[in-house]
């Protein structure tokens, strides 16, 4: 299978290149894999993947997203990328003055769907996420698990290539947690999508085969 | 409440700057008749001793536009009261030749009493009186007028773009978090800005609506029964149509500038 993900010699750096958070970092993700990233607090897992969303350029070496290497990427090229991944945060970043269900179609919305398209795509998506009778509320109104969901339901919104998830669960109690791992597990079996986690504990249920990598010592070093 | 607030905190420093604006364009207007005014009813009388006419003294100083003879027999006619015709003949032959000169430009005293120079070059030139004191003093306090004006509109404009930027603060604050997530998933610059464009807009159009209707009012109801002669001469020239488009361009290249300063300042991703 074909390579998502490819980093070769990869650093990155804050300040100019002078705070340097991963060295020399050589890794491959292959499309459909589930891939946990794990590492102890202010490691560099989150920087990782702001690289792989190209929020921050790589300092040397290369990386390669969708076949797109983000060293030297022009900005417009970065956009469209961007419009074929679904990034999940911990702290969900929902827009709050708009409703659940605007909030999910964002991506379609960008994509430039017609709003019957996206109205469409809105209900398919909530009831997946169970959230249905949520669509007219606005993020405020719910839960953190529940904002989480509709974090999920709008990564999953335009058939991502690649999903990138900050401490997807870090925020939310077991049960909510459990329901976003599954929501992620079909995402990855159903559509081939590609799933990368950054986390700090991998879940304890979790039935598909997964890749695990650790950041330690500015390296990232794969788990067997 | 709070979006009335809002709308009127960027509309309000917004028609201050745009009232300036009309302010200059109106005071150019009707200070240009009154320039005009003071250029025409001025003129400097020239004594000489042969007759001359416009282009000789056109030659000598290029600003003379005009020339009008003062008839000599009206100066001798009080003198030679009880006079018999030769005697006031001889008075009338002595007496040298009086023109009223006008210029082509309201022109400081310096200039004037350049021209003077200039005429008194020539011999058949005996005297040149410009009256520079009293022309001076009305040319000066015209300029000081006109200064101290502009330095006011200036300060406004200054005032009110400060103030603009400091609501440009509060919409950069407020439309950051929905411009940065709209970022994150690839939407271009255009889209993630269109609402604050929207905003900017509609606002600049308003402004420059509710500045012009303050200047119709004028036109129309106040400059009629204000009993004020040269606002009632010039009621035509405060407010022309060609200003609400002077007016709507400068508001739209305002409120661009400033949407576009909070869109760039709200780029880059952040966790």
């Amino acid at each position: 299978m074909s390579n998502v993900i490819h980093a070769s010699n990869l650093t990155l750096a804050y300040d100019e290149g002078r705070k340097e958070i991963i060295k020399n970092a050589n890794f491959n993700i292959k499309k459909g894999e589930f891939v946990f990233i794990t590492g102890p607090s202010g490691s560099g897992k989150s920087t990782l993947l702001k690289a792989l969303y190209g929020a921050l350029k790589p300092t040397e070496g290369s990386l390669v997203v969708g076949g797109l290497d983000l060293a030297n990427t022009r900005q417009s090229k970065l956009q469209e990328l961007r419009t074929h991944m679904g990034i999940i945060f911990q702290d969900y970043k929902l827009v709050n003055e708009w409703t659940v269900a605007k909030n999910v179609v964002l991506p379609l919305m960008i994509a430039g769907y017609s709003t019957d398209v996206q109205n469409t795509q809105a209900q398919r998506l909530l009831k997946h996420v169970k959230l249905s009778e949520h669509a007219d509320k606005y993020p405020i109104e719910l839960s953190g698990g529940e904002q989480q969901r509709v974090g999920v339901a709008r990564a999953l919104s335009k058939n991502p290539v690649v999903i990138l998830a900050d401490e997807p669960t870090g925020n939310l109690d077991d049960y909510s947690s459990n329901v976003i791992w599954d929501l992620m597990e079909n995402a990855c079996q159903q559509l081939e999508t590609t799933v990368l986690v950054v986390t700090h504990k991998i879940p304890t249920i979790f039935s598909l085969p997964y890749r695990h990598f650790i950041i330690e010592s500015k390296g990232v070093y794969e788990v067997h | 409440m709070k979006f009335i607030k809002n709308h009127l905190m960027f509309i309000l420093p917004l028609m201050a700057i745009l009232l300036g604006i009309e302010f200059y364009l109106v005071f150019e207007r009707t200070t240009g008749t009154y320039e005009q005014g003071l250029k025409e009813d001025y003129s400097m009388l020239v004594v000489t001793q042969k007759p001359v006419k416009l282009e000789t003294l056109k030659a000598l100083n290029s600003h003379i536009s005009t020339i009008r003879p003062i008839k000599r027999e009206q100066i001798v006619s009080k003198v030679t009261k009880g006079l018999d015709k030769k005697g006031s003949k001889e008075i009338l032959k002595s007496l040298p030749y009086f023109y009223d000169v006008g210029l082509d430009a309201y022109l400081d005293t310096k200039a004037l009493g350049e021209i003077k120079k200039d005429l008194e070059k020539d011999k058949r030139v005996k005297k040149v009186e410009t009256f520079r004191s009293s022309y001076g003093s009305s040319y000066r306090l015209f300029r000081f007028v006109k200064l101290i004006l502009n330095i006011f509109i200036v300060f406004m404009g200054v005032v009110s773009l400060f103030l603009i930027i400091k609501q440009m603060e509060i919409w950069k604050y407020e439309h950051r978090q929905r411009m940065q997530v709209m970022e994150i998933f690839g939407a271009p610059l255009m889209l993630r800005s269109g609402v604050l464009f929207k905003i900017a807009i509609v606002d600049a159009i308003f402004a420059t609506l509710m500045t012009a209707g303050l200047f119709f009012y004028a036109k129309l109801i106040w400059a009629p029964q204000s009993g004020i002669n040269i606002i009632v001469a010039n009621q035509e020239k405060l407010f022309r149509m060609t200003d609400m488009g002077i007016l709507l361009v400068a508001a739209l290249l305002i409120v661009i500038i400033a949407v576009y300063s909070v869109v760039f300042s709200a780029r880059g991703v952040e966790e």
